[in-house]
């Protein structure tokens, strides 16, 4: 019998694939959350009186807020802790989480070895 | 052809030049700055000696050395290919400009590797072919899909360069006190000579040797920055944490009055959807630059190529973190009030005149980021020129080409290239970090989806290749050429095209492919073999 070997992310084929896109969407969606989920964050919770005038490249002036609120005013290790969050955690957070996919892709690399 | 395309883009640049970023110039006294010229004279001969006595190590013995050793070293090498002038000088210049904005390029930068990580490294090495252009023409079975690819590396490589010819010409205007203009001319002579010999040298030694230097002359001031402006300095990445606190609110001599919130508040200046823009361009364009990339088919094996990838990142995030702090402490002194000439993309020297430290500390960064540039342009140079001589040349025009004639074509490349881009360079048409940006639009535009459909979507097809290419080419330049107060250029800025352009080029290339026949049987065995470790 013929087997599927038409590759899609999102429809994988194989045993080492299935596993291996598994913890990769896992990994991308962690990565996405982080960085702009947090973006998000910052101008859900933003105090809606603390405004700003903005002169758009088109011209246009906009009021938008500043995006002041506790995740800004809250010090941290000095920070506000925003700016820490982004310029620091984050930047570890890849790190990590780069570290975990190649341990777990090793391993299942070692393990693919010893099934063949 | 390739002439064309220079003067093409030169073109380009030119219409988008006539604006603000008229180079100021860093040293109007004209006098030589004796211990900083000497300290760059002596980066620069240690950088050759390292060459000259690592020759004989060759890439195989360098991997076959060990593996723990290996895995770092490989990181470092990326890394020092990675950082350029535009990590060194040019981020911290935008974050000052910009504030909290400007962290999306610190962020863009480095979480695009987690992207790189999981969707290509692993895949590309076990496809196991030489170059970006050799993938595309191999796995979209067209030598004009090829062909085209070759040429948009250059593209990549002659616009990044642009931003580091601008940053060797600041930092050589600044040390030796000649104009900009010569200053661009001198500092492209140095960096062609340099290449020229190092690349016949042991390139990969020296390129942890330039990491090391990138590293210490990018610390070493920073302590004494944050020591005489008052802050934390044992570890002044975590110091500069309360200057940008001291700036927003007031404290340590800054008076509520004079204090800017405008420097940490997130929406401030920009918008949210501006900082995604930026941000995911970045990220996309990290994804897919062709010289990074192509840093993993020397490897030999597939968890090599991944944990260097770990490594880079390590190496490259040690400077990251400390960059914000360079902007925040000149920041701070500039709001004190202390006096002197402020350029952004020369305030990590600036912090340290602000700060009143002596000449020698900002020499030292001075030195640092010329090597930084140098060790990024010759990358550069060498994938230009490999693209012209490797893939157009040899694979496309000239199949049975002997071996020295590829090296002469090469080395003529070099010099086209490097030459060429002088005339960009001398008249920058933006910030170093924003150019730089610009070349990152670029390779996530075209080689982001090549990639990316190309591993991870067997059904497409080369005729789906070519049109993204043309449209990822449409939109970065489109994005340049509209008019700055168009609605789509808000939408669309040049430095950020790849918000819009991805999608566009990914939704093309599915709709094309599913228009023409399927790849062949083998591309899709291939594939999956790719996938399932066999």
């Amino acid at each position: 019998m013929d087997k599927d070997i038409n590759i899609n992310f999102f429809r994988p084929v194989g045993d080492f694939m299935k596993k291996d896109v598994a913890m990769k969407q896992k990994i991308i969606i962690v990565w996405f959350v982080s960085v702009f989920g947090f973006l998000l964050l910052l101008k859900l919770v933003a105090d809606p009186n603390e405004v700003v005038q903005l002169t758009l490249s088109t011209g246009e002036v906009i009021t938008q807020v500043t995006g002041k609120s506790f995740l800004t005013e809250t010090k941290f290790l000095g920070f506000p802790f925003h700016y820490w969050y982004s310029s620091q955690f984050l930047i570890a957070l890849f790190i990590f989480l780069c570290y975990v996919y190649c341990k777990f892709i090793d391993k299942l690399e070692s393990e693919h070895e010893s099934q063949k | 052809m390739k002439k064309m395309m220079h003067w093409g883009l030169t073109l380009f640049f030119m219409l988008i030049a006539s604006n603000a970023f008229a180079v100021t110039d860093l040293n109007p006294e004209g006098e030589i700055k004796i211990i900083p010229a000497i300290m760059m004279t002596a980066l620069l001969v240690l950088f050759i000696l390292v060459g000259v006595f690592s020759k004989a190590q060759t890439t195989e013995d360098y991997w076959a050395a060990g593996r723990g050793v290996g895995q770092i070293g490989g990181g470092m090498a990326i890394a020092s290919n990675w950082m350029s002038a535009a990590s060194y000088l040019g981020m911290a210049g935008l974050i000052y400009l910009k504030g909290y904005f400007a962290i999306a390029y610190v962020l863009g930068w480095t979480g695009g590797y987690v992207l790189l990580l999981v969707l290509m490294a692993g895949q590309v090495r076990r496809y196991g072919k030489f170059t970006a252009p050799d993938f595309v023409g191999d796995r979209y079975y067209s030598t004009t899909a090829r062909f085209m690819s070759a040429l948009i590396v250059i593209l990549i490589s002659f616009v990044y360069a642009v931003g580091q010819y601008k940053g060797i010409g600041m930092m050589f205007n600044w040390i030796f006190g000649i104009s900009y203009q010569t200053s661009v001319i001198v500092g492209t002579g140095v960096v062609l000579t340099y290449v020229l010999i190092s690349g016949m040298l042991g390139a990969t030694k020296n390129m942890q040797v330039q990491y090391v230097v990138i590293v210490i002359t990018f610390f070493l001031p920073l302590f004494f920055i944050a020591n005489k402006l008052g802050y934390f300095s044992a570890v002044p990445q975590i110091g500069y944490g309360a200057a940008i606190w001291d700036i927003g609110h007031g404290g340590n001599g800054i008076t509520a009055a004079i204090s800017d919130p405008s420097y940490y508040l997130p929406f401030a200046k920009y918008t949210m959807y501006h900082w995604f823009a930026l941000c995911m361009t970045l990220m996309l364009g990290t994804a897919g630059l062709p010289h990074v990339i192509g840093r993993f088919y020397v490897v030999p094996r597939v968890t090599d190529a991944r944990w260097q990838v770990v490594w880079g990142l390590f190496c490259i995030a040690l400077v990251y973190w400390t960059a914000p702090a360079y902007s925040a402490f000149a920041k701070f002194s500039n709001l004190l009030g202390t006096s002197g000439i402020i350029t952004p993309d020369a305030i990590v020297v600036n912090a340290a005149e602000l700060a009143g430290l002596p000449e020698g500390f900002a020499g030292f960064l001075a030195a640092g980021g010329v090597s930084a540039a140098f060790s990024t342009v010759g990358g550069l140079l060498m994938a230009g020129s490999s693209a012209f001589a490797h893939d157009i040349y040899f694979r496309v025009f000239k199949p049975n080409a002997s071996e020295e004639s590829k090296m002469l074509i090469a080395r003529v490349g070099t010099v086209i290239l490097g030459v060429s881009i002088i005339i960009v360079a001398l008249n920058p048409p933006a910030l170093i970090a924003q150019i730089t940006a610009v070349a990152f639009a670029m390779g996530a535009n075209t080689f982001f989806p090549l990639f990316l459909l190309g591993l991870w979507w067997s059904r497409t097809t080369k005729e789906a290749a070519i049109a993204g290419m043309v449209v990822g080419l449409g939109v970065t330049f489109g994005s340049m050429l509209l008019p700055k107060t168009s609605i789509l250029a808000y939408y669309i800025p040049f430095t950020s095209s790849a918000v819009v352009g991805v999608p566009a080029v990914i939704a093309t290339m599915i709709i094309v492919s599913l228009m023409t026949t399927e790849p062949s049987q083998e591309i899709k065995e291939l594939l999956y073999r790719v996938h399932n470790d066999e």
